[in-house]
């Protein structure tokens, strides 16, 4: 039940819009009504109460009328779901009586006009339960039996709508009146069991999502669980090669050194590459990237990120130079902040000659932060520029420069300047260098807020 | 005179032994537990000038964090350094407020600034 409820607030979302929409429709019909009665009345010769008929086609009018004048009223007090359906009960009501009364008057079962309860089951069933829709279908189905019996058995008179044919009316009429009856049956049936199929339907989605949701937490545990069970391992293997390197373990050759440089060169590649597949995994899971947000100095972040990579700079003789000023703050997520500078930054170095210059900068551009990563190393041709931002993409000389990589950093950028409702872009020419743009706003709404100075060792 | 004595807390036994190596060649007197109660024990009799603790223990599934509370609130005074695995925040959604940490560090951990850091905090 609850589920249906859910269904009907989704798929008929605004009652409101379907009360509208039947009061629209009894207006047109009213017109029609009025129209055929004045044709039938001018042109043709039935044998029909006229004044009544007018009358009814009156209290039709009055009706929808006060309908329309009530509905204006409520309409800016948003009624609670159970008054809106009240409204609505009312409104089928007096549209039952008064169709009924319309069609009784005009020859009843000889008159088409009785087919038109069938859109009156119609629009309730879209709003009410089965069991409620029976109750219509049900009493209904009594009034018209009863009706058909008073006039087969003379209690009340039969107006017919064509004398001629007035002959013959008992004949045919429980004929007609089995038509009607389960015409009205099966459309009852038909809607409520279409109606049903569309709320299994919802339910399903709804089981899905709920499915989908908790899918989604073990995925969070499970980056929070490879994360840690890969980062212990690879941070024992750094120690003993550290601890080898410092000769705490005796006495090393040159050569062992170098070796162990170079296992422990290719043990930080690979630190490199997990977590870019990790960030990587984590954005592509989330359809919002879902960060925290918290006020920095860009100075800071952008310091704590050159310092990461001042060894592998040094190693290379490549001066990083940042220029940004000590005041320069904005809110934003830490988390992606580091994720854009780490990137640039050594993607800078590790592709750039010894002996160059790699340059942050960082200004405030009206209200937002411009930062520019620059550097002077072999820059990318201009046929790959438009893919190095694509996923696992890697230039050819990047690939023949450093062997180890995944090709997913830029693409990890990009996701984090986007989620940080900034802009990048990239200029380069082969041989001289590349640069990148980035234009971020100054804060982020989008972010949750709650940080504290917390993962702190960028900022000290 | 600065208390050079150092507690490092983590499940993991080829961290512990590796830490201890490197922090003792660099003059560090080293103790070592490998659960939050034997180190919360040795935080007693040792008084170590600062503690590092690993921000997570599987089998106890607690999260460091409540170990750092509980040296915390013995020990308002002592340094507590979380070395943590988890590189970013996102996969790090625990609750913040809570947290006692003085300092934070990521496996593998950047000897060079985590000596820098201890002797700044035992001066």
């Amino acid at each position: 039940m609850n589920a249906t409820s859910k269904i009907e607030s989704s798929e008929y979302s605004d009652l409101n819009k379907v009360i509208g929409w039947f009061l629209a429709l009894r207006w047109i019909a009213c017109g029609g009504v009025f129209v055929s009665q004045l044709v039938i009345h001018l042109f043709f010769h039935y044998n029909l109460p006229n004044n009544v008929l007018f009358t009814f086609t009156g209290l039709l009018f009055i009706a929808n009328l006060s309908f329309t004048i009530y509905y204006i009223l409520i309409k800016s007090k948003n009624l609670s779901r159970n008054e809106l359906k009240a409204f609505f009960h009312i409104q089928v009501c007096s549209d039952y009586v008064l169709l009924f009364l319309l069609s009784y008057l005009t020859g009843f079962l000889e008159n088409p006009l009785c087919y038109y309860f069938v859109f009156h089951i119609m629009l309730t069933s879209f709003i009410f339960s089965s069991t409620i829709v029976y109750i219509y279908v049900g009493s209904l189905l009594v009034m018209l039996i009863s009706v058909m019996a008073a006039e087969f058995f003379r209690m009340i008179p039969h107006f017919p709508l064509n004398p001629t044919t007035n002959a013959n009316y008992f004949d045919v009429m429980f004929i007609r009146g089995a038509g009607l009856c389960t015409t009205l049956i099966i459309a009852a049936y038909l809607i409520t069991s279409i109606k049903r199929r569309i709320e299994e339907r919802g339910r399903k989605i709804e089981f899905e999502l709920d499915r989908y949701k908790s899918l989604d937490k073990i995925k969070s545990n499970f980056i929070l669980q490879v994360t840690h069970e890969i980062r212990g391992p690879i941070a024992a293997l750094k120690g003993f090669h550290e601890m080898i390197l410092k000769g705490i373990t005796g006495e090393t050759t040159q050569r062992t050194r170098e070796t162990l440089r170079k296992a422990n060169r290719r043990t930080e590649n690979l630190l490199t590459m997990i977590d870019e597949m990790i960030d990587y995994a984590y954005m592509k899971a989330e359809e919002k990237i879902r960060y925290g947000i918290t006020g920095l100095y860009l100075k800071n972040i952008i310091d704590a990120n050159i310092d990461l990579f001042l060894n592998a700079a040094n190693e290379k003789d490549i001066q990083v130079a940042s220029n940004c000023s000590r005041d320069l703050s904005l809110i934003t997520s830490r988390d992606l902040m580091n994720i854009i500078f780490s990137n640039l930054i050594s993607n800078a170095i590790k592709y750039s000659p010894a002996k160059t210059t790699v340059r942050v900068n960082a200004e405030k551009d009206k209200d937002k932060v411009h930062i520019m990563v620059k550097d002077e190393g072999i820059g990318i041709k201009s046929d790959e520029l438009d893919r190095i931002f694509e996923e696992f993409y890697r230039t050819r000389r990047a690939r023949e420069i450093v062997k180890d990589g995944t090709g997913l950093g830029l693409s990890i950028v990009q996701k984090a300047v986007e989620a940080l409702n900034g802009k990048i872009s990239v200029y380069s020419e082969e041989g001289k260098g590349t640069t990148f743009h980035i234009y971020l706003p100054s804060s982020n709404p989008n972010g949750t807020k709650n940080e504290k100075n917390q993962g702190g060792n960028n900022e000290q | 005179m600065s208390n050079k004595s150092i507690l490092i807390v983590d499940d993991d036994q080829d961290i512990l032994e590796t830490m201890q190596a490197l922090l003792e060649y660099e003059g560090f007197k080293i103790r070592s537990a490998d659960n939050v109660d034997d180190g919360i024990k040795m935080i007693e009799e040792f008084a170590p000038g600062v503690v590092l603790l690993d921000v997570m223990f599987p089998e106890k599934k607690t999260l460091g964090f409540e170990a750092a509370v509980r040296i915390k609130e013995k020990y308002p005074q002592l340094p507590v350094f979380m070395i943590t695995a988890i590189n970013r925040e996102y996969s790090f959604n625990f609750a913040k407020e809570d947290i006692s940490a003085d300092e934070f560090f990521n496996k593998p951990i950047d000897y060079d600034r985590l000596v820098k850091t201890i002797n700044k905090y035992i001066k």
